[in-house]
């Protein structure tokens, strides 16, 4: 079983490309998108991740636009909350006509653009090895590499009980679905702790000491590609600013 | 109940980050001495660490027809106690972000206060009460699932409302109209965690297998 995101970050032209290019360009605008005025600075964010995704990073729209909109059905719940006012006489539209709920989903689309770029650019165990640059304690980076192995094992195990239960009748209503449920973790939780204790014999008999050592190629950050962020990322925010 | 990325203003996210670092950091200090002790604990977590997550994947059977998962919040608090639990929650809660677009980088901070600090620490004290009181286990572990979720959720809406105050009735109004919105799919949600807990409970207790490894707080 895989993840879209996973998938995508695997094959990305730009799963090459130094770490601390993508994350100047994804964490930069990430910034921006919650400090800038969301009108016209998120938009203008939420546009340049577009653009940097499937230009530059070329994602397939259809996978862009799938990933885009399940976040976007949650902002879209928070935001109706705030587009209504509790009065004294109950539920009515807020004074501001759903102006700041407007800004919001303006504010938290573009960010969500921000991190699904840096998220379909780079696989999470690049990610944690650049945390691990930053100071990460080596024992936490290697228990967050481990989980990160694990759990595509365990959505694995997961998915074929699940497929077990259901051709069983398993999950055909309400109270037995419960059940169902309540019995896959049940079985899961013993498994994973079983394949943890099998792993660790493994490597106990291979002199594990702890540290779990990886290849990972150089990749010098291109000062020019840096140069150049930092000089887009100024001009947005100059460009925002201006606007606003 | 994750906050979306972008959801929280600049400030607030910042704030909350601030709030749950002395968590996290007092909890990765204990898994470091844990893992320091017993090397081989670094699977058990990593498999643990694993479980949670693919418990957030699974669907729960909702009454709303809402898309609402299991939150492993108090199986997570029973099994490691709740300091390592606020680590392994921002781990977890970290890869939801990067692997499901489940929650944010910029809201990790109040996403790990509602669901790796306040959930487990009530599911924990209500578990341990239940024990004193002596109840029956099964009624233990219920409550301590359905008030741990419930504890999320009220956080979650108070965050919510103190970053978005009402015009007209301010912090009161906001987080009444944030719970009650929310209350529609996370009170089935968590009285369903409860029976499902129980039943994992019942079915690792049938198998002779005992669950809770660290219950130290």
């Amino acid at each position: 079983m895989t993840l879209a995101i996973d998938r995508l970050a695997q094959a990305s032209p730009w799963r090459t490309r130094a770490l601390g290019e993508k994350a100047a360009l994804a964490l930069g605008l990430l910034v921006l998108a919650l400090v800038l005025p969301p009108w016209p600075g998120a938009a203008l964010v939420l546009a340049v991740a577009w653009g940097t995704a499937l230009i530059g990073a070329r994602i397939g729209l259809a996978d862009w636009l799938r990933l885009n909109a399940a976040p976007l059905g949650f902002v879209l719940t928070g935001a109706a909350t705030l587009a209504v006012e509790l009065g004294p006489d109950g539920l009515g539209l807020a004074a501001d006509h759903g102006i700041r709920a407007l800004a919001v989903v303006l504010r938290a689309s573009a960010a969500t653009s921000c991190l699904l770029l840096l998220a379909v650019t780079t696989p999470t165990p690049d990610l944690i090895q650049g945390l691990r640059r930053l100071g990460l304690p080596a024992e936490i980076a290697e228990v967050a590499l481990l989980t990160w192995r694990f759990l595509f094992l365990l959505l694995d195990a997961a998915a074929a009980i699940r497929g077990a239960q259901e051709s069983r009748l398993g999950w055909s209503n309400w109270r037995r679905g419960l059940h169902s449920l309540g019995l896959l973790i049940a079985l899961l939780l013993p498994r994973a702790m079983d394949s943890a204790r099998r792993l660790e014999i493994g490597l106990a008999a291979r002199s594990f000491d702890g540290t779990l050592r990886m290849l990972s190629p150089a990749r010098p950050v291109s000062a020019v590609w840096l140069g150049l962020v930092a000089t887009a990322e100024a001009a947005l925010a100059g460009v925002s600013l201006w606007l606003s | 109940m994750h906050i979306m990325e972008g959801f929280l203003p600049a400030g607030h996210a910042l704030a909350w980050t601030l709030v749950s670092a002395p968590f996290v950091v007092v909890g990765a200090r204990r898994l470091r001495r844990v893992v320091a002790e017993r090397p081989e604990a670094r699977l058990q977590l990593a498999a643990a660490g694993g479980f949670t997550f693919v418990l957030s994947a699974l669907k729960l059977p909702s009454v709303t027809g809402s898309c609402s998962h299991p939150t492993g919040t108090s199986l997570g608090a029973m099994m490691f106690g709740p300091p390592v639990m606020a680590v392994m929650g921002t781990m977890v809660l970290l890869f939801q972000a990067l692997l499901l677009a489940h929650g944010g980088l910029t809201t990790l901070g109040a996403n790990v206060f509602s669901m790796a600090v306040a959930g487990p620490w009530v599911a924990w004290a209500v578990w341990r009460a239940a024990d004193r009181l002596g109840l029956p286990m099964a009624v233990g572990i219920f409550l301590s699932a359905l008030l741990g979720d419930l504890a999320t959720y009220g956080v979650t809406s108070a965050q919510l409302a103190l970053a978005f105050p009402d015009a007209v009735s301010g912090f009161g109004g906001a987080f009444v109209k944030f719970a009650g919105i929310f209350a529609v799919t996370q009170a089935p949600l968590a009285v369903a965690e409860g029976l499902v807990t129980v039943v994992v409970m019942n079915a690792l207790a049938a198998r002779g297998q005992h669950p809770m490894v660290g219950v130290k707080a």
